[in-house]
This record gives C-alpha cells, structure tokens and sequence, in this order.
C-alpha cells in the first residue's frame, strides 16, 4: 500500500514539474517571440512616421476616458499627462465615481470647473447616478462627470463613453501616467489601416520609485521595495514580451485598462463595458473579437511595444493579493462567458491558441502549482520521496522559471534600457532571480482564491487599491491649489 | 532524475551566461552613448557653420565622423528652402544618399524601409520611380515607408502610383495613402477628383476625405452626387457628407438637409448635421431644428451644435427650446453651455 502511495506521490510530482516546466516554456517562446518583434520595431526607431501622424488632418481625434476613486495622491499628475499628450485632437472625460476623498475639490480648484448640461452621444447602461457634469474653464479639453459608486470601474468608463464625442476611446487608469508621445504612437496603427484596426493596447510600466514631476517621468527608477521589483520583472516579462507575442500570432487577449485604445462605435455597439465582469478590459477585448467574427468583419487587434503608461504597482503583500484575486476571478468569469469559444476552430487563433492557454495555465495553473508543491514538500516530509530527487524537481523548476525572468530583464537591456542606473539593473536582475522563491508561489495562490470565487459565483467586488501618488510629487502643491475655506 | 539534473544545469548556465552579458552590455552601451553625446555636440557647430554659410571657409564635411549624418538627419525636417537644400547637399557629398539608394534593395526589409525614409527626406523628386517601386514590396512595413516618402519628396508624378497602391495585391493602407496625398498638396487634386467617379469604394472614400480636407470647391458637384445616391455605402456617403462640411458651399445645404430629414443612418444623419453647421446656412435652420426631435442622442447632440454655429439664428431657436424638459431642450441646454464655455476668455491651469 505505501508503495503504491509513493508511486501516485512520485508520479504527481514528475506531472507538476512537466507542468511548470512546459508552462514556463511556453512564456519563453512567447517572450523569445515577443522580443524579435521588439527587437525589429527598434530597428525602424525614427522611421515610423509619427511626426506626420502629429501633423496629419486625417488623425482621429481621441476621448481619454479616466475613471477615479479617491484618487487625491495622483489625479492631478495624471490628468497633466493625459492633457499634455502630444497628439492633434483630444478630450479628456474624468468620472469622479464616488470619490469620499478631495480627488473632485483638487480638480475644480485646479481646472476652474464649471456645471454644464451633459452631452450625451450615447445612450449605455449606467448603474449609479449621475450627480453633474462639469467642463473646465481653462481651456483644456476636460470633461468631468460625477457619479455615485456602484463598486464597478466597468459602470464609471460607461458613464464616460456616454459623453464620448470622438471616434477613438483611449481608457487609462487614474494612478497612471501616460508618457507624452504614448498616445500618438498607439494610435499609429489606426491611422495607418483604419479599416482594420479596432483596438491597440501599449506598454505598462511600474512607476513607483520612478522619480516624476507634474505628470511627466522625469527619471524611470527601480522601487525600494523587493515586491514593486519583482512585479517591475513580471510586467516587463508578460505585459511587454508576452502580449508583443501573442498579438504576433493574432492571439492577443488583454489589454490592460491602464492603457488601451478602441474604435468608439463598436465599443457601443457591444453595448460597452460589461457592467458585472471582474476584467472588463479584457472582456471588451474578446467580446469585440468575437462580435466581429461572428459577423465576419475586418478585425485587427494590435499591440504597440513603445508607447509606455506608467502605473502604480501594489506595496503591500495584502493589496496585490486582493488585486490578482480580483484578476483571477475575472478571468474565471471570461472564461465561463465565451467558452463556446475555447478551442472553436471558428475563432481563428483566438479560440484555438489564447483562450486554451490561458484556461490551462493561468486559470486552473495555480491549482496544479499550489497542490503540486504541496504534495511535493508532504512527500518529502514523510520520507516518500528522497530529498535528492525533490532538490533536484525544485532546482529545475526554479533554473527555469529564472532563466525566463532574465531573459525578459536582458531583452529590455538590449533594447529599451529604461533604467540607465547601473544599480537598478542590478537590482532588476536579483528580482528577476529570486521572483521564483516565495512570490510565484504565494501568487499562485493569490489566482487559486480568486478561481474558488469564480468557481462558486461570487458576487464580484472591486477592491480599490490604496494609492501612494508618485514620487516627487508634492501633495501639499496640489492642496495650495484649493481655495482657501 | 539525471535529465533533469542536466536540464537544470543547462538552465542555470544559461541564467548565468545572462546575467553577465547584460552586466557588461549595460557598462558599454552607457559608454558608447556617452562617446555619442560627446560627438553631436561637438559636431553641431559645424553643421550651424554650413547653414549659416557666413563667407568664410567651408568645413570639411567629407571626412566628419558618421555621427555627423545623425545630427543632419535630426536636423532635416526642422528646415525648409535653402537651408534643406544645404543639408540635402551635406548628405549627397557623404554619400549617405547613395547608399540610401543601395540599400532600397537590400534584403533586410528595415534596411529597405529606413532607406526609402531617408530618400524621402533628403533626395528629392529624383527617386520618385525607385520608390513608387516599393509600394510593391512584399513587407508591408516598407509599403508603408516607401508611401510617407513619396508623400515627403513633393513629386506630383507620384498621386498615381499611391492610388493604384490602395488595391493592388498588397494594398498600402488606406490612411498612408491620404496622409502622402496630402503632403504632395494641390497637384493631387485632378487624380483625386477623377478618382472620385472611378475608383472602387476604398478609393472613393479617400478621395473624399482628401477633397474635403483640401476644400475643394471642384469637387462639390460629384461629392453631392455620391451622398444623395442611396445605392453607395453609409461610410462612402458619410464622407461625403464630411467632405461638403469642410469645403463649405451652401450649394450643398439641400442635399446635406434632405439626408438628415431622410436616411435611416443615425451616423449619416448626425455627420449630415455637423456639415451644415461648417457651412453654417441659415437656410439648414428648420431641418436641425427637426434633427433636434431625433431618437439617436448623438444626432440630437450634432444638430444643437449646429445650430449653435449657424449666429444668433440658431441660438435663438435653442433658446427658445432649452426651458423645455424633454431630449431636445437637454440637447439645447448642452449647445448653449459649450458655447458660452468657448466665449469665456481663457486661462491656463498651470
């Protein structure tokens, strides 16, 4: 009996290390993919035409749609950086959703706001009530709609899409900052094939430790905090390579609502935003994709390597465990809506390649990870298995796992170079070393929470992440803009 | 349990070959970029000296360092007249054009994109067949390149070639195409008119919208033709529509009224009334007061703000609507409150 426990033991074990190994596999193509796109993209630096963009009548004007709940630490850099786009035509719409805090005081006081009639341009369910709508006196293209909280980012970007007036929709987080040329260079593939292009996502960047001023990134800098670093590899690694990847193999999935651009009219012909999913940015994504197939028209969604949003990452093991459960339920949700879907030939790359991937290892990958190691250490533990061979399964598993991270770090050397201090790139690589002992694991189990909500149909809840601002920016500045009481 | 110790091994030997060649790139990368630095700006007086041509003795600009094309090519587009035609110079002498045309038949398709770029910028009308040529090219990034050049060079002989490229078996996309018409101006306009009655549906929408953006009065006549025929598409006829607003004739205030009292196209309708108010006849008075009773909220919307554009006419009649509790007077009120916004004079917020 005992040997037949160690047999099913010592099998598990081989499986989960088969596992984790084909998983990480599978990222380093992704990422080796990714960065040969990248790597040509360089190699065109100067020649993509985006000063003609800038100067074309032809561009499409652009509604920035910013959605914020107390967002006081931030909301003034980020609404500079969103008005200081170097782009021909904009507006900028932000839903204050609720705020309890002086995110809407700070932005009257600075933009000088005034209450005017809404107007509407669509006509999108919209779960909370609208209180007012306000445009700066200015000068600047700003639009501020207040609503009362539903709990839902989705019901807030609604709202905005509502008063929308141009043809593209650019969503961006409230505690992101948008590089001047991000939006320019996003929108480049919708100038250049308008008939195809319906949506473009770009780069996301941790901004925390970065040292910035009134909006702009003065310097990209590694955060102090070990967690910050380890999620600066991880965004590098999946939000860069990974999506560079999949949009090469048409299989592109996310895009992240920090960052993303979409064709209006079809954004409202899906009916918006879906009001109750966890993960609305991708949600819209593979809604729209599958809308356009079924209807048999031109679709092509796009990820642009260049243009850089960046955002607040969390600090706190307890606020990134609520963020990625948050992002595991959503995807249990996605999942569950379009599993017609997964594996149907009839949704091209799609639903042959992107939806059984991320069903296999992002969604169930954590119940596979957690069990997995548990099982490992219990076997270890009682003696089933020899401590050798569990070395050598973890050793495995981690050399791997470590070697995809700094693959990711080397290619933004070799590339990008964000971060010019010696001692950063240091500290990246560490991170990138030692992201594979405690942090995936404790993500994994994070995701495994988050697919037991999804799996018993939890009420989905929106947890706001508490918001540092970013650094350099002075807060007091902003509360000198406040009239005096 | 041996393959995996080799696998692990291999693993962690890559990890460590890894580490350190970004080690090291990082340290020569930052070197060479300092060394790069140091060039340009030692090298930029000297490209000033050539512009400013001050009588004195011409640099030698055959033997500069290679950084001295960057800081020409940076230059470049900054510059028009004969300080362009200097720098034009500066680069044929060191043979940056030559290889430029050497390298449009290069194999590696950035090396041919980023040539027909620089041929673009810096050659002039000379190359105009050897890039026509490239919108042909199997990899679409050069079509793209090949077409912003052509747009760049000024080379009339070009309106042709880039029209043909929109169907051809490797279509150049459709907004490269207009923004290259556009930079080649007025010489396009007799090709784009033709094209206009001619071409297949994509090209008939970008003749469109390149009229428009021209404002050419020319064009009225066949753009009207185009938005009244219900037989074309919405997109061809919205553009139409557009097109009309743009060039702002009242000789098409009947045919933009009559389509947005008439088609059932919420989206036709609504450009329909944003082109009568860039026209801004008082005669389109009673249709968007109409449109201001339409179902679809962004009609109503583009009908109050035509209204609003058309003077006091339009404005009275939104005054008159807007005491209302209805669509139309939330669209009235919504007119008038941008209008008075756009009148107040303007403060910055920083």
């Amino acid at each position: 009996m005992r040997e037949v426990f160690t047999d099913v033991v010592v099998s598990a074990g081989w499986v989960v290390l088969g596992y984790v190994l084909l998983l990480d596999v599978t990222m380093l193509l992704l990422v080796l993919t990714g960065a040969r796109r990248v790597s040509l993209s360089r190699r065109w630096s100067g020649a993509e035409g985006h000063s003609e963009i800038f100067a074309s009548p032809l561009t499409p004007a652009v509604s920035l749609l910013i959605p914020a709940h107390d967002e006081e630490a931030g909301i003034l850099d980020t609404l500079a950086a969103a008005l200081g786009q170097r782009y021909p035509a904009l507006e900028v719409i932000l839903v204050d959703d609720g705020s309890t805090d002086r995110t809407f005081e700070l932005v009257a006081a600075r933009y000088e706001l005034a209450e005017v009639t809404p107007r509407p341009t669509a006509s999108l369910p919209v779960d909370g009530e609208i209180l007012s709508v306000h445009r700066a006196r200015t000068g600047d293209p700003l639009t501020v709609v207040r609503k009362s909280s539903v709990g839902r980012r989705s019901d807030a970007l609604n709202a905005a899409l509502n008063l929308a007036r141009h043809p593209l929709v650019c969503m961006v987080d409230a505690d992101s900052l948008l590089e001047e040329d991000a939006l320019l260079r996003v929108a480049r593939p919708f100038v250049e094939d308008p008939a195809n292009v319906v949506a473009a996502g770009g780069v996301i960047r941790a901004v925390n430790g970065a040292h910035t001023d009134r909006g702009t990134v003065l310097e990209p800098r590694l955060s102090k905090h070990w967690l910050v670093r380890i999620q600066t590899v991880e965004y590098l690694r999946s939000f860069l390579l990974g999506r560079t990847g999949w949009a090469d193999a048409h299989a592109l999935l996310i895009i992240s609502g920090a960052f993303g651009l979409f064709r209006r009219d079809l954004v409202v012909e899906v009916g918006g935003l879906d009001p109750h999913s966890l993960a609305e940015d991708a949600e819209l994504v593979v809604t729209l994709q599958e809308h356009l197939r079924r209807h048999r028209r031109p679709h092509r969604v796009v990820f642009v390597p260049e243009p850089v949003c960046w955002t607040e990452v969390p600090e706190t093991w307890g606020v990134l465990g609520r963020q990625r459960r948050r992002w595991a339920h959503g995807l249990g949700q996605l999942l569950w809506k379009h599993r017609r879907m997964i594996g149907n030939p009839r949704y091209g790359p799609v639903g042959l390649l992107a939806l059984p991937f991320f069903l296999i290892f992002e969604f169930l990958g954590p119940v596979v990870e957690v069990f997995g190691l548990a099982s490992i250490a219990l076997a270890g533990g009682l003696g089933l298995l020899d401590l050798g061979t569990v070395a050598v399964m973890i050793g495995l598993a981690l050399s791997v796992g470590t070697l995809l991270s700094v693959t990711a770090i080397a290619v933004e050397e070799f590339t990008y170079r964000r971060y010019r201090r010696g001692r950063d790139v240091v500290a990246l690589l560490a991170a990138g070393v030692i992201e594979n002992v405690g942090f995936r694991q404790a993500h994994a189990w994070f995701r495994l929470r988050g697919l037991l909500a999804a799996l018993t149909r939890r009420n989905p809840v929106w947890t706001p992440m508490p918001r540092t601002g970013f650094s350099g920016a002075e807060p007091q500045q902003a509360r000198e803009a406040l009239p005096a009481s | 349990v041996d393959v995996a110790v080799l696998a692990a091994t291999g693993a962690s030997g890559l990890v460590g070959a890894l580490l350190l060649a970004v080690a090291v790139a990082h340290v020569l990368r930052t070197r060479r970029e300092e060394a790069d630095e140091r060039r340009r700006r030692e090298l930029t007086p000297v490209v000033h000296a050539l512009l400013d041509g001050d009588g004195g003795p011409r640099p030698d600009v055959a033997g500069a360092p290679a950084a001295l094309d960057d800081v020409v090519l940076g230059l470049l587009p900054q510059l028009r007249g004969a300080d362009r035609q200097v720098l034009r110079q500066v680069l044929a002498e060191r043979g940056v054009v030559a290889r430029a045309t050497a390298d449009l038949s290069a194999r590696a398709a950035w090396r041919r994109g980023r040539a027909a770029t620089l041929l673009g910028a810096a050659a002039g009308v000379h190359h105009t067949a050897a890039l026509a040529a490239l919108l042909d090219d199997r990899s679409p990034d050069v079509r793209s390149a090949a077409a912003r050049a052509l747009g760049k060079a000024g080379d009339p002989a070009a309106v042709l070639p880039l029209l043909t490229s929109l169907d051809g078996d490797r279509p150049v996309p459709q907004g490269l195409v207009g923004m290259a018409l556009l930079d080649l101006g007025t010489p396009a306009l007799p090709a784009l008119r033709e094209a206009l009655t001619t071409g297949d549906a994509g090209v008939r929408v970008l003749a469109a919208e390149v009229l428009g953006i021209h404002g050419d009065l020319a064009a009225a006549p066949a753009l009207q033709d185009l938005l009244t025929d219900d037989g074309h598409s919405v997109e061809l006829r919205r553009t139409a529509a557009g097109a009309l607003g743009r060039i702002g004739s009242p000789r098409a205030t009947e045919a933009l009224r009559e389509v947005l009292a008439g088609s059932d196209s919420a989206a036709l309708r609504r450009v329909a009334a944003e082109a009568l108010g860039r026209v801004g006849d008082p005669a389109a008075g009673g249709a968007l007061t109409a449109g201001l009773r339409a179902p679809e909220a962004e009609v109503r919307a583009a009908c109050a703000d035509a209204l609003a554009a058309l003077g006091a006419e339009g404005q009275a009649v939104l005054s008159a609507m807007s005491g209302g509790t209805g669509p139309s007077a939330v669209a009235a009120r919504a007119a008038l409150d941008a209008l008075a916004l756009s009148r107040r004079p303007v403060r910055m917020a920083f």
